[in-house]
């Protein structure tokens, strides 16, 4: 426990001593050995601690997610460092000051302290987003910061109802209680609905797509493959404390393939990576709901690699093609960023042998035929979307692998480890269906190509009205069920 | 009764608070609005930790119980964190008004898409 802290606090001051004494990139890399230092003392984790004491101290504890989580953030970091190394260095000192919170959000297991390091990790992506200081990028940052805060406000509220019924907010406590009355499941409703909106789930969190897209490369990269995983690791700590599968399990299936919906017209090439990963939150939700844990750690690891590469690459695309649009940029992709495209779709359509291909199998291993049959169906949707990027396969010139490099190679390791790790995988009939997904979707997105979905446009005021609605849905579902 | 009072004032303000972001088309107001909800959510904790008759949690104010400090302490937090929120949103705010000389949502969605 003492060395996580220690992690935790370290990365904290280098981020702050790369702010004030404006080497930020050297502060940045020297975080990252503290990181793995400290990763390397408290292996393979540590039991639940009370920082500050018992009874009011903040419990943390080093399990399987804190593990998979800063092993995944320390690796990102290092792609985002190795890859903007030229960028100012002010950027580089935030990015480290946002790792650093997701670093101590993941070993945290208090419901108050999970608030705090929510709140600070939007905070520092909104500056993040808007440092770029486009109008888009601005608009996405405030919109992000509104329904964030609306989000929140429910959190809040959730919090104080859950603490007034239980007198606890750590997670352990609160798993152990027998009580589960009407106030109760109105404060875990609202408790899940503030972490839906900060992890994105569709309806929910309607800022993410246009904050993602808009933001610059390397932010985009932390913001898909860490920030939003940081919510995804708030519901699962309140799935431990609460019996909330069915409720995640529904909200799954809503974001899986409401992302996809939208994807699948989408022609600005970011944002349309965005709406994916509103869908792929889906797989993670849809493996907590099934009791499927360590299939959704898996998965959390994997999306945050290859979605991390993609959105690496799509930046490399848009900068060096000076447009977003997925029609006008065949032919302007740079070598390595069209080869990370490759790899990175590759991997998120879940062909063997590379990393989305072992996480979908370990999250349907074992689990009933309705739920494989929504997580095919899910695949299909997701490789319909991504035969659009076909075209931008074939690069033209050179360009810089660094990041790109990096990332490919954890797709691929993290792949072949998962293979030879669990002799399952490698059925033949798993290997079958999804080039069976993969056909089927690219048979789907030749039929739908020239379609355009009507699909409802959600200006701030809808998203706001949406957020209300949905958390307001959520509450009665859990008040009645 | 007072508790219960302080519990649907805060409820009250929050409402008002939401309602006021979704309706209002000024970024201003939809600040305001959240900046407000966000004080109900304050208000909401504060309001639990009060039993009648108890005293503040504040060493040496005397004998008696006292309320419970947890909630009190959370909400230091909370309002430190929702003071950022609400300047860092105004900074941009400023940003946007700059850039585009509106602070309608509406115009602004629309000439972003």
């Amino acid at each position: 426990m003492i060395a996580a802290l220690a992690g935790v606090l370290a990365y904290f001051a280098l981020a702050l001593l790369g702010i004030v004494s404006a080497r930020g990139r050297e502060t940045a890399v020297l975080a990252v050995f503290a990181g793995l230092a400290s990763l390397a003392l408290w292996l393979p984790g540590f039991p639940e601690g009370f920082v500050g004491g018992l009874p009011w101290g903040i419990a943390v504890a080093g399990d399987l997610w804190a593990l998979a989580f800063w092993s995944l953030a320390l690796f990102l970091h290092a792609a985002v460092i190795l890859h903007a190394w030229s960028k100012d260095s002010l950027r580089h000192a935030l990015i480290t000051l946002l790792v650093a919170t997701c670093l101590a959000g993941s070993i945290s297991r208090d419901l108050f302290n999970l608030y705090v390091v929510l709140e600070l990790s939007s905070l520092l992506s909104v500056i993040l987003i808007a440092k770029e200081g486009r109008s888009a990028a601005l608009w996405a940052a405030l919109r992000y910061i509104l329904l964030a805060g609306l989000g929140m406000i429910f959190y809040l509220f959730g919090l104080g109802l859950v603490y007034g019924r239980t007198g606890a907010l750590a997670i352990t406590a609160l798993s152990q209680t027998e009580v589960w009355d009407k106030p109760l499941r109105i404060g875990a409703g609202l408790l899940l609905a503030g972490a839906t909106v900060k992890t994105g789930v569709f309806l929910f969190g309607l800022w993410l797509p246009q904050a993602h897209g808009h933001a610059p490369t390397e932010v985009s990269v932390l913001l898909s493959g860490l920030v939003v995983k940081l919510g995804v690791l708030a519901l699962a700590r309140l799935a431990e404390a609460f019996p909330l599968e069915p409720v995640l399990l529904a909200l799954g299936l809503l974001t899986g393939f409401g992302g996809v919906l939208y994807a699948l017209g989408e022609k600005d090439l970011k944002i349309m990576l965005g709406h994916h990963t509103v869908s792929q939150i889906g797989y993670m939700l849809l493996g907590l709901g099934l009791s499927a844990e360590l299939g959704a750690l898996l998965y959390l690891v994997a999306h945050g690699l290859f979605k991390g590469l993609l959105f690496l690459c799509a930046g490399e695309a848009v900068e060096a093609g000076a447009t977003r649009s997925i029609p006008e940029l065949v032919g302007k992709v740079p070598w390595p960023a069209a080869l990370g495209l490759a790899v990175g779709s590759w991997a998120i359509v879940g062909l063997p042998p590379l990393a989305g291909f072992v996480a979908k199998n370990y999250l349907s291993l074992a689990q009933p035929i309705w739920a494989k049959a929504f997580l095919f169906l899910l695949s299909v949707g997701t490789a319909a979307s991504f035969a659009k990027l076909l075209t931008l396969f074939r690069g033209q010139g050179g360009g810089k692998f660094g990041g790109i490099m990096l990332l490919a190679m954890g797709v691929i390791a993290l792949g072949l480890w998962g293979i030879l790790h669990n002799p399952a995988v490698l059925a033949l009939q798993a290997w079958v269906e999804a080039v069976l997904a993969v056909g089927l979707g690219f048979l789907t997105y030749l039929l739908v190509r020239e379609k355009r979905l009507p699909l409802p446009q959600f200006f701030l005021e809808h998203a706001l009205l949406s957020v209300l609605l949905a958390t307001v849905a959520l509450s009665t579902i859990l008040l009645i069920a | 009764m007072e508790s219960l009072s302080g519990l649907g004032l805060s409820v009250a303000l929050a409402l008002l608070g939401i309602w006021t972001m979704v309706v209002r088309r000024n970024l201003v107001w939809k600040l305001l609005g959240l900046n407000v909800a966000s004080g109900g959510g304050i208000l909401f904790l504060v309001a639990l930790s009060h039993r009648p008759g108890v005293r503040p949690p504040i060493v040496g104010l005397g004998p008696g119980p006292a309320a419970d400090a947890l909630p009190q302490a959370l909400v230091l937090t909370a309002v430190v964190i929702h003071f950022a929120t609400l300047a860092l949103a105004l900074a941009l705010v400023i940003l946007l008004t700059e850039y585009r000389h509106t602070q309608d949502a509406r115009k602004l969605e629309e000439g972003s898409v």
